[in-house]
């Protein structure tokens, strides 16, 4: 179906070109002005690896900060769609929040008013051309340097240069129409004319993608005379709520946060323009009074129409900035996340297409994901040890817990790993790997430790599902040695694992740096001990040698799961901030330095 | 104000500070060590207090836990 629209669009196409060629230079030069936003995107994106970022977490902690983010980026790219997208990748990553998101998108149709003004007061009125030239000529040099600022420096130039020159096709093509074809004949008027242009101008915008590419459109064509002011401001109104469709389209990948943002981009759209529709004739009479202020001339359309083109964007900024909150809240009604129940299959929370747009956003969505699967892991292995995920989290006294759990609970741990563990591995597993190609070797950096905490995350369960069936059989066993034994290996995994919790927990830098050692101090006296006890208990025939071979394997087994999920807790926490991730490193004690603790404390009981 | 100091200026503002990883990492590190200090006094304090004497033996480490960090800290600030 979609091929066959495409080629119908072609035929349709190439038929119009053969019969008026004014046709095919505008449809040309709307091409090559869309070839240059595309460029000019290209080009920032080169930026985004590090300052983007930075600035976008540092600036967007307010609403008000967040329209500020919104209008300066959409002004620096002349791209309001690009600021939807870098709204959804971050909130997608969850590194913003959808109230400030939506603060992005607000101040990105402020910025976007800058487009119109740059196109009617300099586009049309000089000779934009002859600018383009040199500047695609520079461009291609500065894209051909190995240099990545460079080169975004040079798609930047050669994205402004074949948008100046799309702008140039679109008015040449505008005014050689003049002389055949008087468009206006076409002019509707009153509201049906209003609703009518409206709705061509969202379509345009729908179909180009590009709010920026119908206004220079609407201006060259009101500059050419060639469609009523009245009908130019109805088809701004339109490309308003045409341009949502970039938001729609980029969330269609994203999870529900970002789908939030695009209904949110689209509600404030729709609303103000249907509001304003209304008000199409008394706006015309505001700006007729108002325009002199700002030295526009009476009969300078295109200025007026750049002056409607704020005023509507303004009017929607005022509107909605003090409803953000109540829109949030009504969205959340909306998109309520959907709780997955304990036999069901687990799948990702946050990973998605739109998460792979940036570099923070990848490494916060990997980070997000990779606690999301310790947490299934944790569980599991709680039930492992025949205690609850829910014993390991409360505050209650290890003793009291193995007390209240004395019997061993059955749970069938590779039925667990297909539900809730295999998929989210397996997607884990492939964003890494994608996010690892697509990024550069400074960035990719970050990926790999976070990869390899996965992969550690698994290994921590295999390692409980071999233990589990020793632990199964000893906790209902007669030999009260054996069965001290487990309890004491289910006891210092608990231990080891709430250590853990309270690191993802708490606050205080100073207490996770410290409680990341200790884990690992804690890991290595296990194993001493356990080792010195399991001697002790054959030296005096407590256990038989099958009793004595499976605790040496299952010893082993509860020191990889330790080991493992403190690796797992390191790399979280460290990599948590991308600000102190080498300090943070650098002080938490490795394992030559947790040796001389363990040889300089003394020996301590095994019970 | 000169242009250069005036891109400083607006790079301090918005924490883009070209700093070299180097430095960053003494600063980081500089602040850890300090709350670390307290936290040795906090935990100096508990083990005082406390007659259990298995929490007493995790008090004890991590206290020693803490002396090596701090001294870790320092040997890389003054480095």
């Amino acid at each position: 179906m979609k091929r066959l629209s495409l080629f119908i669009v072609i035929i349709a196409l190439s038929f119009t070109f053969v019969y008026n060629q004014n046709l095919l230079s505008i449809a040309a030069g709307v091409a090559i002005f869309l070839f240059g936003m595309k460029n000019l995107e290209e080009g920032f994106r080169f930026f985004v690896g590090g300052l983007l970022d930075k600035f976008l977490k540092k600036i967007t902690d307010s609403l008000y900060k967040s329209i500020l983010f919104g209008t300066v980026i959409t002004t620096l790219m002349q791209s309001s769609g690009l600021a939807a997208v870098i709204a959804i990748s971050f909130i997608s990553a969850g590194l913003i929040s959808v109230a400030q998101g939506i603060g992005i998108i607000l101040g990105g149709n402020i910025g976007t008013t800058t487009g119109a003004w740059l196109i009617a007061g300099l586009g049309l009125k000089i000779s934009i051309a002859t600018y383009a030239l040199p500047m695609l000529v520079f461009g291609m040099l500065f894209i051909f340097q190995e240099s990545k600022r460079l080169k975004g420096i040079g798609y930047a130039l050669a994205g402004l240069g074949f948008s100046f020159l799309g702008i140039a096709y679109m008015k040449e093509g505008f005014d050689a129409f003049k002389a055949t074809i008087d468009l206006t004949q076409y002019a509707a008027d009153g509201y049906t004319g209003i609703l009518l242009f409206a709705i061509i101008g969202a379509v345009m915008t729908i179909v180009m993608q590009s709010s920026h590419a119908s206004l220079v459109l609407i201006l060259t064509a009101l500059s050419a005379s060639q469609i009523t002011y009245e009908n130019a401001i109805a088809l701004t109104i339109g490309a308003n709520i045409g341009t949502t469709i970039t938001a729609i389209l980029g969330a269609l990948g994203a999870g529900d946060e970002g789908k939030k943002l695009a209904t949110a981009h689209f509600l404030i759209n729709t609303l103000t323009g249907l509001i304003l529709i209304g008000f199409v004739p008394h706006f015309i009479h505001f700006i007729d009074h108002t325009a002199p202020f700002f030295g526009i001339a009476e009969q300078d359309y295109t200025l007026k129409l750049a002056l409607y083109h704020t005023y509507f964007n303004l009017f929607c900024v005022l509107l909605f900035a003090p409803l953000v909150h109540h829109l949030v809240s009504l969205l959340n009604y909306f998109f309520q996340p959907k709780i997955t129940a304990e036999n069901a299959i687990d799948d990702v929370l946050y990973i998605s297409d739109v998460a792979l747009d940036f570099p923070d956003t990848a490494q916060a969505t990997l980070l997000k994901e990779t606690k999301h699967l310790y947490n299934n892991v944790v569980d599991i292995i709680a039930q492992g040890l025949s205690v609850t995920k829910e014993d390991i989290t409360s505050g209650m006294e290890i003793e009291d817990i193995l007390k209240r759990r004395d019997q061993a609970l059955h749970v069938n741990m590779d039925a667990y790993y297909e539900r809730r563990i295999k998929e989210i591995y397996g997607k884990i597993i492939t964003f890494a790997i994608v996010a690892q190609g697509k990024f550069s070797d400074v960035t990719t950096q970050q990926f790999i430790p976070i990869k390899n905490a996965t992969i550690g995350i698994v290994e921590a369960f295999k390692a409980a599902k071999h233990m589990q069936k020793n632990m199964l059989r000893y906790l209902e066993s007669d030999n009260e040695y054996i069965k001290n034994e487990y309890n004491h290996i289910r006891k210092t995994l608990i231990k080891h694992l709430r250590t853990i919790q309270m690191i993802f927990n708490t606050s205080e830098e100073d207490v996770a740096i410290l409680l990341l050692s200790k884990l690992q101090l804690d890991a290595q006296n296990y194993d001493i001990a356990a080792n010195k006890s399991l001697d002790n208990l054959i030296r005096t025939n407590k256990i038989t040698y099958t009793m004595a071979t499976s605790l040496m394997n299952d010893t082993s087994y509860a020191y990889t799961i330790a080991s493992e999920l403190s690796k797992v807790a390191h790399t979280l926490f460290v990599h948590a901030t991308s600000e102190s991730t080498e300090g943070r490193e650098a002080l938490i004690l490795n394992e030559a330095e947790i040796s001389d603790l363990t040889h300089a404390s003394s020996p301590r009981s095994t019970s | 104000m000169s242009g250069l100091k005036f891109i400083q200026k607006m790079q301090e503002l918005f924490g883009l500070s070209p700093e070299s990883a180097e430095s960053t990492k003494k600063k980081a590190v500089k602040e850890l060590v300090k709350k670390l200090k307290l936290r040795h006094i906090l935990l100096k304090q508990e083990l005082k207090n406390e007659t259990d004497l298995i929490k007493r033996e995790a008090l004890h480490d991590s206290i020693q836990i803490i002396k090596k960090q701090v001294k870790k800290g320092k040997e890389i600030v003054d480095d």
